[in-house]
């Protein structure tokens, strides 16, 4: 009777099964990769916007400040979007013509909102606070990045639980003098280990245990 | 499930029964009631119904399956950020926003303010500034917020069932008000409100019968105060509000009193009432309160010294009272309302002057007239007693002269604004057959209501959150009537209505407020400086009524002739009662699903009404809990459950207003059964004779009194009052672990400790903290099956005791929040450190990290821990979930939730304390929602370890005690003892 197999049959199957059991193991390392991509977090991409507007122009170029538009930023929970109305302070008189800004003249005029793609967003058991953080010596290129570099704004960083733990376990390593807070360019200075306890001292800052409790946070 | 009546007395006359008690099942302790306990949710009990091997891996493989979808979903929420075009003066994104305004009952107004996030308002607050209410709220007031997002409210005006314009109404009207004014003055038209206290809205319709000098105002008030009016002029010869200074008194009687229920009165009264209570028993008195009634009520539960009684036996009592308070013969009779006429006429006659006798409007005129006489006998009319100018305008006519009118043909056109009489006019007057005699009807209200079904136009009304306007506090304080939000709908308010048909310019109620309030010749400065003061106050400063000095009454008429009791036959006679719903009251706002699932104080039944007879009467005649019974009167019948009520007077029956609504659709369609065809106009809250019939059917109503039950003893205590005595043993327990980190001793021990304290003594049982928690801390409602099988979501519940006999026991109530255990028995139990504790002794709820196994809430012994079965909070319509609190997390299907001290206020005021200098966070900058609403004042929290908080003193108190002490959880949330007399406490401190 004839041979159901071919002689290479068994190193097909064996070949077969190594590969499935690759494949599963994987499985977790791609899943874990995949979450941490910028095609899940959307870290670094920058979603179309109403207008293509530059934060590197207005904040890097012009040195704008920040609190000109985010005006809440250092009294409240949310750091503001400002209304279409900031933008026509200036672009009434400037580029008042430019085809680029017809959204933000069309929405002055017909008195409707521009729509942003909101970028940055925590789920909504986490309850997070501007002002605490601003007023404290944490940055704001901490968490959002070298925004004065980006021509279009884009995630900085992936908001996630150990991303906020990272600060929260250790602040010394994060606090800047309050003067510091919104420059862009801040890296910690060689002298960090040094100032930052000092300044989690000045500013009162229960660092570690407390920082970590879940009711921070969550409510 | 209760046992035969008989065998509970004997029960608990026995003493082998428990001294507190919660229901009769508790009583009767019968196997049902253990099994019951046993399964703790009866929810769960079901569900472990034992599948087997098979079904277990089904289950198991479907959660696993359907946990993993779960997880798929969209949870970091909006996708766009959309800012304002133009920002808004004031208001910024995500920050609260108070504004000054009042809530209303019959009318009336409360002083509250009302806290706005992003222009919409989301929760009420009580006006600490306002000289009636004085910080404190009711329930109506806190659930008002959750009727203005409806979407069962009639979103724009209908003619003939078709959607219309107000152009179009305005266009009808202008010919019609036009001709009608030419004919006689207007003669034919008739108008219809509820109590207008407003007196911009008094104005109008004053000035709109000048233009219509034949128009005929009627109000329609199914729950009013006309027998408090009818009662002094009887007594005095004109309409007088009786008002009282429970602070001058050393005595309260009351006499089918009402001072503490829900109604216009109770957040004033109340606060009145337990301070001074506070004042005497720190002068180690206690200003005892004795109540003899037919239906037991929240004065009833908080009275030293109750007596259950029926009407013709109360009559006796005050007629006594009289003639022994005249200096007349002290009249011997026997029985336990003797005694109880003597202990209370002794302390009267010792306080001459500085007693106080009360009576409700519910008491009826006559009654109200006797005590009139008895304060004026006894000295203390003018003294504890005052009297003031009615605050309502007392010129409409009663309803009943409207449907006479009807019934003529005389009435052409018929205006009914924010009134709905064909559900809740007395069954007597037929209103519904006469109203159908109108050839126009017009009706305008919140809701497309029984009346609006047969009306010709239906006008959507503005909610008090959306609309100007003014009204009067029981005291006659002008409270502000403020916007919070543009109309959700296109409604209007009453006088903008009322504008449109007479004004030949509509104009808007803010200037209509504006026309009225703005002095003549007034310049715009100083009228711009008074209307800001004015927003800003909420209220007119010096606008309440001063005590107007009254006669001597006019003496009593002699007992008239009793008619003879009806023959006794086959049927059984009672008298009826009839009472306002303690959370949906005349039944305006029975489509609010916050107080439909709001247990009632005493009976603790949600989403329905019952019948509530004596123990005594179920026992005579064979009744059981649930059955359905017939009421009969008149050729009028309602049927009902029966609920075996303690402390009801015998031969009493009590009806509840404010179910049995018919609208289809709505929520309250078909919950319950509508009392109101069975009341007489003449006398809408006593019917003398009855007959009641069983129908061999039952509907037993879903209550929540068993739910919850903690075993152990001593949860209620009492104090006698000036002992100085601790009520509990202060030394802590012996125990072989370490203390934990929270407590003195631990690591923790020099942290801010958050506590509360409760006062048992001036909880008056109102449900206005419940109310309060649910609008703050985003509950949602279950609906009436899920209560059923407890699956209901409040975090803070009243628990309701009652101590001796059945049918005159003493009532406690004890609301029971999180305790927040220093030890926290919840924390061992979850497996997933889901529930842990930070260092300022919070015990915290992780949501996201709860998987719902719901060990925690096995372990808790206070059964405070509430689970999300199903996803509750999902179905809310989208109108609906702009309420919600976007300071605190929505909870999914599968999650444990519970109180957090209201985390999100002790965080707000935690960053606050980080601006500036980082001081720390002082006494009473973090007010729990419940610790807010309490119109008495009985909540404290703070910081337990800073000496000078109100917090502290109350739990260094010698009436302070914890609950259930015996298990060492040491919790972070006490009680203070209720006070009672010397004589009344037995060795040991706990009854």
């Amino acid at each position: 009777m004839r041979q159901l197999f071919a002689p290479g049959a068994d190193a097909l199957l064996r070949l077969a099964l190594l590969t499935a059991a690759a494949c599963l193991a994987a499985l977790p390392v791609v899943g874990a990769g995949l979450v941490r991509s910028s095609y899940v977090t959307g870290v670094g991409v920058a979603p179309a916007q109403p207008v293509p507007f530059s934060h590197k122009h207005h904040s890097g170029e012009l040195k704008i400040d920040c609190r000109y538009c985010h005006t809440t930023v250092e009294t409240q929970a949310t750091a503001g979007i400002p209304p279409t109305h900031t933008c026509m302070t200036c672009h009434s008189q400037i580029w008042s013509g430019s085809d680029m800004l017809e959204p933000v003249r069309s929405s002055y005029a017909k008195d409707r909102p521009l729509v942003w793609t909101r970028l940055n967003k925590l789920p909504g058991y986490v309850y997070y606070n501007h002002a605490v953080h601003v007023t404290n010596g944490i940055g704001c290129s901490t968490c959002h990045g070298s925004v004065t570099d980006m021509q279009l704004t884009y995630r900085a960083n992936a908001f996630t639980m150990s991303f906020c733990l990272d600060c929260h376990r250790n602040p010394e390593n994060y606090v800047r003098p309050k003067d510091r807070v919104l420059d862009m360019a801040w890296s910690p200075p060689a002298n960090q280990a040094e100032i930052g306890p000092e300044l989690v001292r000045q500013y009162h800052i229960r660092g570690g245990e407390r920082l970590t409790e879940c009711g921070i946070c969550h409510r | 499930m209760t046992g035969d009546i008989a065998s509970l007395r004997a029960r608990l006359a026995g003493g082998d029964g428990p001294a507190f008690w919660r229901s009769l099942d508790a009583v009767a302790d019968s196997p049902e009631f253990r099994a019951f306990l046993d399964a703790e949710y009866p929810a769960a009990a079901r569900l472990a119904a034992a599948p087997d091997r098979r079904g277990v891996l089904k289950l198991m493989a479907a959660s696993f399956a359907m946990s993993g979808l779960a997880a798929c979903g969209q949870t970091d929420g909006r996708k766009q950020e959309v800012p304002y075009v133009r920002q808004p003066e004031r208001i910024i994104p995500g920050a609260a926003l108070a504004y000054a305004s009042a809530s209303l009952t019959d009318g009336f107004a409360n002083g509250i303010t009302v806290t706005t996030r992003n222009g919409r308002p989301l929760k009420i607050e009580g006006n600490a500034e306002h000289p009636w209410s004085r910080g404190g709220t009711d329930v109506f007031a806190q659930a008002s917020v959750l009727g203005l997002y409806d979407p069962f409210r009639l979103q724009a005006p209908r003619h003939l069932g078709r959607p219309s314009t107000w152009q179009a109404f305005r266009a009808a009207m202008t010919g019609r008000f036009a001709a009608l004014k030419a004919v006689e003055g207007g003669r034919g038209l008739h108008l219809v409100t509820g109590p207008v206290t407003s007196p911009s809205l008094a104005a109008q319709i004053a000035a709109m019968r000048r233009d219509f000098p034949a128009m005929r105002w009627h109000v329609s008030a199914p729950t009013g105060r006309e027998a408090l009016y009818e009662g002094a002029r009887l007594a005095y010869g004109r309409p007088l509000e009786t008002r009282w200074r429970f602070d001058q008194a050393q005595v309260v009687v009351s006499l089918d009193g009402d001072c503490l229920d829900a109604g216009p009165g109770q957040v004033g009264q109340a606060r009145d009432w337990v301070e001074a209570r506070r004042r005497a028993a720190a002068g180690k008195r206690l200003l005892a309160l004795h109540h003899a009634g037919p239906s037991p009520n929240l004065t009833s539960a908080k009275a030293d010294a109750p007596l259950a009684i029926g009407s013709d036996g109360l009559e006796q009592i005050v007629r006594d009272l009289l003639a022994q308070a005249g200096g007349g013969a002290p009249v011997t009779r026997d029985g336990p309302a003797a005694a109880w006429r003597e202990t209370a006429f002794a302390a009267l006659n010792a306080a001459r002057g500085n007693g106080l006798v009360l009576a409700g409007a519910q008491a009826g005129p006559e009654l109200l007239a006797q005590v009139h006489r008895l304060n004026a006998a006894l000295g203390n009319t003018g003294r504890t007693v005052f009297h003031t100018a009615p605050v309502p305008v007392l010129d409409p006519e009663p309803l009943s002269a409207l449907v006479e009118a009807m019934r003529r043909g005389a009435v052409q056109v018929l205006v009914m604004l924010d009134v709905n009489p064909v559900y809740d006019a007395p069954g007597d007057l037929g209103f519904l057959e006469a109203m159908a005699r109108v050839p126009l009807k017009i009706h305008a209200g919140l809701y497309p209501d029984e009346t609006a079904f047969r009306c010709d136009w239906n006008l959507p009304l503005a909610h008090p959150l959306e609309a100007w306007g003014d009204a009067r506090s029981l005291d006659g304080t002008v409270t502000l009537i403020q916007p919070t939000i543009r109309p959700l709908y296109d409604g209007r308010s009453v006088p903008e209505i009322l504008s449109i048909l007479t004004d030949a310019e509509a104009k808007d109620g803010g200037s209509l407020l504006d026309a009225h309030w703005r002095r003549p010749g007034e310049d715009d400065a100083a009228w711009t400086a008074r209307r800001e003061a004015f927003l800003q106050a909420g209220f007119l400063e010096g606008t309440a009524f001063s005590p107007e000095p009254v006669g001597e009454p006019v003496p009593a008429p002699a007992a008239l002739p009793r008619p003879a009791p009806s023959p006794a036959g086959p049927a059984r006679r009672v008298e009826v009662l009839f009472r306002p719903d303690a959370t949906v009251w005349d039944g305006s706002l029975a489509n609010l699903a916050w107080l439909q699932e709001l247990p009632k104080p005493l009976t603790k039944v949600v989403w329905g009404n019952v019948i509530a007879v004596s123990p005594a009467l179920a026992e005579r005649e064979e009744l059981q809990q649930g059955d359905l019974v017939t009421l009969e009167a008149g050729g009028r019948r309602i049927e009902g459950p029966v609920w075996i009520q303690p402390g009801q007077a015998e031969d009493a029956v009590t009806v509840g207003l404010g179910y049995g609504r018919t609208v289809p659709e709505q929520l309250a369609d078909g919950l319950g059964y509508d009392a109101y065809p069975l009341r007489a106009s003449a006398t809408p809250w006593r019917l003398a004779e009855a007959t009641l019939a069983t129908t061999g059917r039952k509907a037993l109503p879903v209550t929540t009194q068993n739910h919850g039950t903690m075993e152990g003893h001593d949860l209620v205590r009492v104090q006698a009052v000036g002992s100085t005595t601790p009520v509990a043993a202060r030394e802590p327990l012996p125990s072989l672990y370490p203390p934990a980190p929270t407590s003195p001793g631990g690591r923790f021990a020099r942290e801010r400790a958050w506590g509360m304290v409760i006062d048992l003594d001036a909880c008056i049982g109102c449900n206005a903290c419940v109310t309060a928690c649910q609008s703050e801390n985003n509950i949602p409602v279950v609906g009436k099956e899920e209560v059923a099988l407890g699956r209901w979501l409040h975090w803070l519940r009243i628990d309701r005791y009652y101590e001796g006999g059945l049918d005159t026991p003493k009532t406690h109530f004890m609301p029971v929040p999180c305790m927040h255990c220093e030890q926290a028995p919840c924390e061992v139990g979850c497996p997933v450190e889901a529930t842990v504790h930070d260092r300022e002794g919070l015990n915290l709820m992780v949501y996201n990290r709860c998987v719902g196994t719901r060990a925690c809430s096995s372990y808790c012994p206070y059964k405070v821990r509430r689970f999300n079965y199903l996803d509750y909070a999902g179905d809310a319509a989208p109108v609906q979930q702009q309420q919600r609190n976007p300071e605190v997390t929505v909870r999914a299907r599968g999650v444990m939730e519970k109180c957090t001290y209201c985390v999100q206020r002790i965080a707000a005021a935690r960053i606050e304390s980080t601006r500036g200098d980082h001081a720390p966070i002082p006494d009473g900058a973090v007010e729990t929602a419940c610790q807010g609403a309490c119109p008495t004042r009985a909540i404290s929290f703070g910081d337990l370890r800073d000496a000078g908080s109100r917090v502290a003193a109350a739990a260094a108190d010698p009436r302070n005690y914890a609950l259930l002490a015996e298990l060492n959880t040491r919790p972070r949330t006490t009680y203070l003892a209720r006070l009672v007399e010397e004589a009344s406490v037995k060795p040991g401190g706990s009854l």
